[in-house]
């Protein structure tokens, strides 16, 4: 039961925009504005099935 | 960043790589920087909107998602080596396959579902009538309502041909699931209207251009004398706005 409860909210909590996720935590993001390329992509439920590789990079 | 591009490019469809600026660029000076970087022109999709925050404090950082959605990996993409592209043929594999769990009389259903065969996988979720089967009906129900929904996107974004061909497989795979059905021919229907004729051409001409020019040196004068060109061409098409976006962020200073 608490085991339950702990995977909803650490569920809830990646669905906040900026939650800190790590290996083994869900990723649910809707994203708010449209992706570059997104061809018609709007959230990460939209890739479930396949696997998404996130790269994070900068500009400078 | 070339690691992931090339990963991409290596596992095509089955895999997606999305991009995330994490140094506050704003989504122009991003786009552009990415134009001139020569990255462009692939399936890589692009964001500054950041999806989640990582444990690890560096740039470049990579975390790879599985097919449930769960983190599997996360780390500097340099520290990866070849683990990454195994994780990545692994996740592939076990996408083709039903989920971990799944009680041995749904599992035709779901080899059914991934091989692309809607209606075939919901008739053997009926003929089962299990709570089991209701529930991956369902998951078969929502994940087709999704490609619906993108095929909807590419048609009010102006990318005809990716919708059309989205549709005609649609229309295969769920032939005879009434709910599905109804979706879908009321988008094959918005396909149909002659306005589309307009936006099928400019599409058709912008993709050549993109092809010709994102490897090589796109912000090159003559390519946004182009693209200038294609905009005024194609005036009232997403395509042309498209064209217009591109010359105005060639003239954008950026650090590449």
């Amino acid at each position: 039961m608490f085991r339950s409860l702990a995977l909803v909210a650490s569920t809830l909590a990646l669905t906040a925009a900026s939650a800190v996720a790590g290996v083994g935590d869900k990723v649910d993001h809707k994203f708010r504005s449209p992706l570059v390329n997104a061809m018609g992509v709007t959230s990460f439920a939209d890739l479930r099935g396949k696997p998404v590789l996130v790269d994070f990079w900068g500009t400078r | 960043m070339p690691t992931a591009l090339k990963l991409q490019e290596e596992f095509g469809d089955d895999l997606q790589v999305i991009f995330v600026e994490c140094q506050g660029a704003t989504r122009d000076q991003a786009e552009a920087f990415t134009w001139r970087m020569k990255w462009m022109g692939g399936r890589a999709m692009w964001t500054e909107e950041r999806p989640f925050k990582t444990i690890g404090n560096g740039l470049p950082e990579t975390a790879l998602v599985g097919s449930d959605g769960t983190i599997l990996m996360q780390g500097h993409p340099g520290d990866m080596g070849k683990k990454i592209e195994e994780a990545i043929a692994l996740e592939i594999k076990k996408g083709k396959e039903a989920p971990e769990g799944t009680p041995s009389a749904l599992k035709p259903a779901w080899k059914t579902f991934l091989k692309g065969d809607v209606a075939g996988a919901i008739a053997e979720c009926d003929k089962l009538g299990t709570d089991e089967a209701k529930a991956a009906r369902e998951e078969f129900v929502v994940r087709t309502e999704r490609r619906v929904a993108r095929a909807k996107w590419l048609l009010d974004n102006g990318y005809v041909a990716e919708a059309e061909s989205g549709l005609g497989q649609l229309a295969k795979d769920a032939k005879g699931v009434a709910e599905l059905e109804a979706k879908i021919s009321a988008e094959s229907t918005r396909l149909a209207e002659p306005e589309r004729a307009a936006e099928r051409e400019a599409g058709k001409t912008w993709s050549t251009f993109v092809n010709a020019v994102a490897k090589k040196k796109p912000f090159e004068a003559a390519n946004v004398q182009k693209a200038e060109g294609l905009a005024k061409k194609f005036t009232g098409t997403k395509t042309a706005d498209r064209a217009t976006r591109f010359a105005v962020l060639s003239k954008l200073k950026t650090s590449g």
